[in-house]
């Protein structure tokens, strides 16, 4: 588990920049960062604040709890296997840095769970926001994708990079995509 | 770091949101996720049970299959490639209309409504049987981590195939997998 956990701050500290594509819709002004790197792709899109409420809000959230995720910043998040050989995702191994703040875990589906039973969600709700949340393990064959939200603790229109890690056999590679930035209130 | 503008990002995170009725006018399918057109072959290994009730209250047994091969996939009505991949699996279906195929898409969490809400919006209604996995727990028994996620079951009960992510079901390349199992 040391020798894991060592390796995974080295990869974190060496994370590979490739080339990071961005795009803007031009009708909402939301963004998207996408990158290619050793045969695995990943695509973060921004989620306005307004459209985390209303998709829990939808899904039976109360006003309150609803709000409490729509105050994260939340991306629409896609891991794509584009290389010839399966590769293992562990969200927990991912790392996001910025300004001022050493590196953090994204919350887990477990964590949120523990919070919105506290919080009186209703099984339906907690299901449907479960599976809506990014995988925390997969495997991914060549051509598998999944698309899922992760959420971050960045204030709106804040900065940061997300550093990924993934195996593929007994190897652990790293990326980064460099300068997401988070929705607006108004986006 | 490269800056593309062109109409994608936001339409896509709508449409990643809230499907296709915030989607519909504002994302240009090419600037979604590809579908993709592969299925993962694997080991023959048994396939845990699958005992859930239809749209119509009636109960489906995969064990009643045997003799069958089944494409099972899980979904919801939220997921916007489980919603983009449904039209490929009606086609499928109905290019094996006749054979020992079987189509049955499991949906988490969702009740009757929401899903014929869905459903009444395509081209074609699916004409496969739509089960229902109210609480997850034969996803959780399938040990699926992410949706969409489809299995191919064979004749004799055992999974052979696998797909994480949207798929175009009727692509030639999955079409022909799945008749090569049915021994054609």
């Amino acid at each position: 588990m040391r020798v894991l956990t060592l390796s995974l701050l080295a990869m974190w500290s060496a994370a590979a920049s490739a080339r990071t594509d961005t795009s803007v819709d031009a009708e909402t002004g939301l963004a998207t960062w996408q990158t290619e790197t050793r045969g695995i792709q990943v695509r973060l899109t921004q989620i306005s604040p307004d459209q985390a409420r209303a998709f829990y809000l939808a899904r039976g959230f109360s006003a309150q709890a609803a709000e409490r995720y729509a105050s994260q910043c939340v991306f629409m998040t896609v891991v794509r296997n584009i290389g010839d050989a399966p590769i293992q995702h562990r969200l927990a191994d991912w790392r996001y840095l910025s300004a001022g703040q050493p590196p953090r875990a994204i919350r887990s589906k477990a964590a949120w769970e523990r919070l919105w039973k506290q919080q009186g969600v209703p099984e339906a709700a907690r299901i449907a926001f479960t599976w809506a949340q990014f995988p925390a393990t997969q495997t991914f064959a060549p051509g598998d994708w999944n698309q899922g939200m992760t959420a971050y603790s960045v204030p709106r229109g804040g900065r940061f990079d997300l550093h990924f890690v993934w195996r593929a056999g007994a190897k652990i590679h790293s990326g980064k995509l460099e300068q997401l930035r988070c929705a607006d209130e108004t986006s | 770091m490269k800056l593309r503008r062109r109409v994608s990002g936001a339409a896509l995170a709508a449409c990643c949101v809230f499907g296709v009725p915030l989607a519909a006018h504002i994302v240009h399918a090419a600037d979604l996720p590809p579908l993709s057109h592969s299925l993962t072959l694997q080991a023959p290994k048994p396939a845990p049970p699958l005992k859930l009730k239809d749209l119509d209250g009636r109960t489906h047994d995969l064990a009643r299959l045997r003799g069958r091969v089944v494409l099972i996939n899980f979904w919801a009505t939220w997921c916007p490639p489980c919603r983009r991949e449904m039209p490929s699996m009606e086609r499928l279906s109905q290019a094996l209309e006749g054979e020992a195929f079987v189509a049955l898409a499991v949906n988490v969490g969702e009740d009757a409504d929401t899903i014929g809400a869905f459903t009444s919006q395509l081209d074609t209604a699916p004409t496969f049987p739509i089960l229902l996995d109210t609480r997850s727990l034969t996803l959780q028994a399938w040990k699926v981590a992410g949706l969409p996620t489809t299995f191919l079951v064979d004749s004799q009960g055992r999974i052979v195939a696998s797909a994480i992510g949207g798929r175009e079901f009727d692509h030639p390349e999955i079409v022909k997998a799945i008749r090569e199992l049915l021994g054609k």
